[in-house]
């Protein structure tokens, strides 16, 4: 207790402070403008004891613990995301910088806040769709990709339904929004590399019919985003299985040779990336080998011509002139 | 409110580039409100990924922050293969432009405390709010016709808050920041264990202070390394006038080193200075040593110059020094010392031939296609 000065307020004081200020909030009485002052007031509040501030330290574990402890007992984590729209701009950024400090909290190896949300996967859901809201989309996603970074939270995101409106998510008109949701798609789908795997897998036809319509936007940037990320999915070895699923399919195929001569330079870089996994695979599948093959000829003149500026890149040459001799040497299985 | 309709925009002229080349400027209309915009155009087909990712956390950080002193994005969206950012004009440009085209010897004492004042309360904004700007100067200070300034330039700058985590200092140095490093404090330059902090940010407030007071930013004509060492060793750049231009300078021929030539660097300007005329040169000189700069102003740019980051105010403190007195006293109000200048609308009143050029360029591009045909 500090002798001199207001005196601090204790975590669970707080707390119920604020709840009480949401709560006014979000019934909408008629001194709305009241309970939003006191809802900014109170987060700053606990944002300090969190984060300290230029004049004073954050506060000790244990004040930090029983305020944690307050958090999950009243509930306030889910009442503050649902209401998210209702608090005001700086409010709503303090919201998410408790919440992003709250959820790093570790008791040795243990994660008490990642082990609340599990029992609470409210929260979650009620984050991703922020992401149809324009106020609060860019404050989602930074809690999203905190929560990402935990397995088991990620797990609970991936496997729901709303998982799939992130396809919906990334095309927005709003270029921040749409780029920030598939920020934390990326982040969803790349992180923990065995469970993303698993979960392509697992929901192999859902997810890539829904990626298949990100690879045919209108939109150049979720276009170009999508491809690259594909490129990066099928590459990791992790996904072997995913990989070789998607090289057997020659619509697959076909969508890549046209992305080759894409306007766009930069997506034909990518499609070349996906394309060459179709070429290196020692086992094609009939149907791939029958595209390849009846394009023989233009693939070789094509990919000579491909690119030629990029000469200082040696990798690139290098995988080049690779597919090309793969390409040259391709034999129908007939004639063998 | 505006929104991310491409069609509801309408180009009109192009005013310049921006980020090192990496964006084009434009003055457009809206035309749900017939208002004057300025959209940035980010071409992201000929850029590399790094790049992407900064145009990105530029536009995502600066959405993120609401302030009147710093440069708003109304609205984001993607246009063919351009990323384009809509934000309000700003009526007399940069103070970078208005030092070129009007006040080439630095603007007036009056007109730099009126601008000083509404950055720092955007800088003392952004440091409450967790970043550090790393990138201020004269160029990334606009002005509007209502004499508001406004920070700009996001681009370069960091977070201080990480993974739910205040950093007490940053070690990260900023990326593509070659063109910024005049104004970059010694310790973020030194890149050293001891990393930096929103202090850093205080010290390129009092690089800007020169160059807006000089019209040259100090150490222009110093090499990278030399401007570094210079730095380190705590040699401070003033504000020109009677005061601190050395009585001798004006014998520049005979002299090619030391704290003259630094002098000098810092006057003539322009990278060829060797052959600017001499005659310009003293000119320029007779009439920097010729006038005064009030006491605090003398004593705000050192303050924000000291070496020991610690030592050097932060932005509140610095918004409540005496230096800011004049403006409450004077009459004067910004506008009316720029009265001298013609505001980017009027400039373009007229011109709505150049953007269709540079659009039909554009489409120019496009058809050049890949004619190949796949036999699936």
């Amino acid at each position: 207790m500090p002798l001199f000065g207001k005196s601090q307020k204790s975590p669970a004081e707080v707390v119920k402070a604020l709840k009480e200020a949401v709560n006014a909030l979000e019934r909408g009485d008629k001194k709305v403008e009241k309970a939003q002052e006191d809802v900014s007031k109170n987060l700053v509040h606990i944002k300090n004891m969190l984060y300290g501030t230029a004049e004073a330290e954050p506060q000790a574990d244990i004040v930090v613990a029983q305020l944690a402890q307050e958090l999950y007992n009243s509930n306030l984590l889910l009442l503050l995301v649902q209401n998210l729209s209702r608090i005001d701009f700086e409010g709503k950024k303090d919201v998410a910088q408790v919440f992003n400090n709250i959820l790093r909290r570790q008791i040795g190896t243990r994660s008490p806040t990642v082990e609340y949300i599990c029992t609470k996967p409210e929260i979650l859901f009620t984050l991703m769709s922020g992401y149809e809201h324009q106020d609060i989309a860019l404050n989602c996603g930074t809690m999203l990709r905190e929560c990402a970074r935990y397995e088991a939270l990620a797990k609970i995101m991936i496997y729901s339904d709303d998982f799939y409106n992130f396809f919906r998510y990334v095309e927005v008109s709003t270029f921040d929004i749409a780029s920030d949701a598939f920020s934390t798609f990326k982040e969803l789908l790349t992180r923990h590399k065995i469970l993303s795997a698993e979960f392509l897998e697992v929901n192999y036809d859902k997810v890539f019919s829904h990626y298949q319509r990100l690879l045919n936007s209108e939109n150049y940037v979720t276009r170009r985003q999508s491809l690259k990320l594909l490129g990066e999915l099928l590459l990791d070895r992790h996904n072997f299985t995913v990989m070789t699923r998607y090289i057997s399919n020659p619509d697959n195929l076909k969508l890549m040779m046209n992305m080759l001569k894409e306007k766009s330079r930069n997506i034909q870089f990518e499609a070349f990336h996906v394309f060459k996994v179709f070429v290196a695979n020692p086992n094609k599948p009939k149907p791939i080998l029958d595209i390849l093959l009846r394009n023989q000829e233009k693939l070789i003149e094509f990919l000579t011509r491909f690119h030629t500026d990029r000469s200082e890149d040696e990798q690139f040459n290098d995988e080049k002139a690779y597919l090309i001799k793969q390409i040259k040497e391709l034999k129908s299985v007939h004639e063998n | 409110m505006h929104d991310s309709d491409s069609d509801n925009y309408e180009g009109s002229a192009v005013l310049g580039m921006c980020c090192n080349g990496a964006g084009s400027v434009h003055l457009a209309r809206y035309k749900p409100k017939n208002t004057h915009v300025v959209i940035k155009k980010f071409n992201m087909d000929n850029r590399s990924h790094e790049e992407y990712d900064l145009v990105e956390q530029e536009i995502i950080m600066t959405r993120q922050l609401q302030h009147p002193n710093i440069l708003p994005y109304l609205a984001t969206f993607v246009s063919g293969h351009n990323i384009c950012v809509v934000s309000p004009l700003m009526g007399y440009g940069s103070c970078h432009d208005l030092i070129e085209e009007y006040f080439n010897e630095g603007l007036p004492e009056l007109a730099i405390a009126y601008i000083l004042r509404d950055i720092l309360h955007g800088l003392e904004y952004i440091h409450k709010r967790g970043f550090i700007h790393r990138a201020i100067k004269a160029s990334h200070i606009l002005i509007s016709t209502s004499g508001q300034a406004c920070l700009s330039g996001m681009r370069y700058a960091c977070e201080i808050v990480r993974h739910g985590k205040w950093q007490r200092t940053i070690h990260s140095f900023p990326k593509s920041t070659t063109n910024n490093l005049k104004w970059l404090s010694p310790e973020l330059l030194q890149q050293d264990l001891h990393g930096y902090n929103e202090k850093s940010d205080t010290y390129s407030l009092g690089m800007t202070i020169c160059e807006l007071a000089n019209g040259v930013v100090p150490f222009c004509d110093t090499p990278a390394t030399l401007m570094l060492t210079e730095k380190v060793r705590g040699s401070a750049p003033h504000i020109l006038d009677r005061s601190t231009i050395p009585p001798n300078t004006m014998d520049t021929e005979d002299d090619e080193n030391g704290e003259k030539k630094l002098v000098c660097d810092n006057i003539v300007g322009d990278g060829n200075a060797s052959s600017s005329s001499l005659e310009s040169v003293r000119t320029r000189l007779h009439n920097m040593s010729s006038r005064k700069f009030s006491e605090p102003f003398h004593a705000l740019t050192e303050l924000c110059l000291l070496r020991n980051p610690s030592d050097r105010p932060t932005m509140s403190q610095l918004a409540v020094h005496p230096f800011f007195k004049q403006c409450r006293r004077n009459d004067e109000s910004l506008i009316e010392i720029l009265r001298c200048v013609t505001s980017i609308s009027e400039k373009h009143a007229h011109s709505a031939g150049d953007y269709l050029v540079a659009l039909s360029t554009e489409q120019l591009v496009d058809l050049d296609l890949e004619t190949c045909q796949w036999d699936f």
